[in-house]
């Protein structure tokens, strides 16, 4: 208990660190926050048009397209705000920043994470928050269906960053591909689940969980039932712990790059 | 640029074979590509076959739209975003090394672009148009297609431009990537990136003719559409006239960077 206190507690400090540093900037973390913020709005108005056209895409209707959009944002948002270093692990691995987290009594993947924050994860959040709330799904009620759905979003985000990034340990310099099976994964989760069937869907939920990045956390906000919430929890902590499996199965045949570098 | 000799050019063209040369060595992000048109051609095809089930119109021959997507995205992603390493130029001092090399800063970056799209474009051509090929089991007229290249050609060479000027923004910006992603999501409304332009409301279809996005991606695109609703050599003067005034912003711009630059150290 001690020792999960510490961790938590070394995990705020972190994220206050990382905030203090983005806001040194502020104008800078006002634009990029903002101009992330805008760029999802006019992302959407793709959606926008189109379903102005045709009420209903194989019954999903405009509104269910805002929760789905809403939650991969915000999910995603969250990610690159409090662990915003998963998209640089790959990089971290390769070039020995490893070495200096190794020597420190932390754990060392929360440490990794940790490392950075992204300011436009914060527009990320707000606009999510804005679409799932114009969809009229967001109320009292509905609010902790929505909190759960976006920190399971981001929880399976991460969890599939640390697998794509952790590769890392094997393959050496994988960034590109790491970032493309990334960007793979966002891509099929803001797309409504019926247009995929058969082997896709089943990949969707398996080895490219974009099903537990958009397509379940939309519906526990559209609809909530108790199976479908449970099947969203389990699923994201099953992904967690497999990634944190094997994250520490990278670092035990982690050699160190004996790279001198500056820390801090 | 009136006053280009032939070494002015050869000279340039030297960094676009090393941009070639690069490339060749760094094909990871080409592969992506290759793999994002796979993905996104097959979603798209899925989309406009559940949009055709609701009866609406413009879905009728969701092959032919499936091929416009095709063609916008390979205008699209053939273009290299150079805006990244022109801000890194900037922002690390480097630029001040390449402001006493006898060739020009901005033509030699543009160059450097080309060189990639000329190693890109081919490549991304081949893969988009066997993917829209795959998903729909038709092809456009062959006629079509080689109409389109050229002006696709064009139309890229435009966007490489534009990445240009959004790199020179970092004389003044500390980070110009926010500038990137606003005129980016701009451009995939405004020129009609997943969806012809045709089915956007009426104010959006006037405001997307205020803006060069229009003559990028959708019109060129709407070629393979084959509905004879564009006229080439109309498209051929609309891309001349904005060219041309991209390439006044990019030259104004650089004029401007070079008034205010100051160095420091030697």
């Amino acid at each position: 208990m001690i020792r999960l206190a510490n961790t938590l507690g070394f995990a705020r400090a972190l994220v206050a660190t990382n905030i203090k540093a983005s806001l040194a900037l502020r104008g800078a973390f006002v634009v990029q926050a903002l101009f992330m913020a805008l760029n999802n709005v006019t992302f959407f108005v793709f959606w926008w048009v189109l379903m102005q056209r045709t009420p209903s895409l194989r019954g999903w209707r405009l509104a269910d397209i805002q929760v789905l959009f809403g939650v991969v944002a915000a999910g995603y948002g969250l990610t690159v705000t409090l662990a915003g270093g998963v998209r640089y692990l790959g990089q971290a691995i390769e070039e020995g920043v490893l070495d200096t987290l190794l020597t420190q009594p932390r754990p060392v993947l929360l440490h990794a994470l940790g490392l950075r924050l992204q300011p436009s994860g914060f527009g990320d959040m707000l606009s999510g928050l804005l679409f799932i709330a114009w969809s009229g799904q967001l109320s009292w009620r509905t609010a902790p269906a929505v909190v759960l759905a976006v920190v399971a979003s981001a929880l399976v985000i991460v969890a599939c960053g640390i697998v794509f990034f952790g590769l890392a340990f094997w393959l050496g310099r994988v960034d590109t591909a790491a970032r493309q099976l990334w960007e793979l994964l966002l891509t099929f989760s803001l797309y409504p689940e019926p247009l995929f069937g058969g082997a896709l869907r089943f990949a969707l939920f398996t080895v490219l969980p974009a099903g537990f990045v958009g397509y379940l956390p939309a519906r526990v906000i559209r609809s909530p039932s108790l199976p479908d919430m449970l099947m969203l929890v389990v699923g994201a902590l099953l992904y967690l712990v497999f990634a944190v499996q094997v994250f520490q199965a990278g670092l035990r045949r982690y050699a160190s790059g004996s790279r001198f570098t500056t820390f801090g | 640029m009136c006053h280009m000799t032939l070494s002015d050019v050869a000279k340039h063209a030297a960094y676009a074979r090393i941009a070639i040369a690069q490339g060749r060595r760094e094909r990871g992000e080409l592969y992506g590509r290759m793999v994002f048109f796979v993905v996104i051609l097959g979603v798209f095809s899925s989309l406009w076959r559940a949009v055709g089930e609701t009866g609406l119109a413009i879905a009728a021959d969701p092959k032919a739209l499936v091929w416009y997507l095709a063609a916008t995205e390979w205008i699209l992603l053939s273009a290299p975003q150079i805006h990244i390493e022109i801000q890194e130029t900037i922002r690390r001092g480097d630029v001040v090394y390449r402001l006493g090399q006898p060739a020009s800063f901005v033509m030699a970056e543009f160059a450097a672009g080309m060189g990639a799209v000329a190693l890109r474009m081919p490549v991304l051509g081949a893969m988009a148009f066997a993917c829209a090929f795959g998903f729909t089991r038709w092809t456009p007229p062959l006629a079509t297609i080689a109409l389109f290249i050229p002006f696709a050609v064009a139309a890229v060479a435009m966007l490489v431009a534009l990445h240009l000027w959004i790199g020179m923004l970092a004389f003044w910006m500390q980070d110009v990537a926010p500038v990137f992603w606003l005129t980016q999501k701009l451009m995939f409304i405004f020129g009609g990136l997943m969806l012809p332009l045709t089915l956007y409301p009426a104010f959006m279809q006037r405001a997307a003719a205020l803006t060069p996005f229009p003559v990028m991606l959708f019109t060129p695109a709407s070629l393979m559409r084959g509905t004879g609703a564009v006229r080439p050599l109309i498209l051929a003067r609309d891309l001349v006239l904005w060219g041309a005034a991209m390439t006044a912003a990019v030259q104004w711009t650089y004029r401007r960077a070079m008034a205010g630059l100051t160095v420091n150290g030697g």
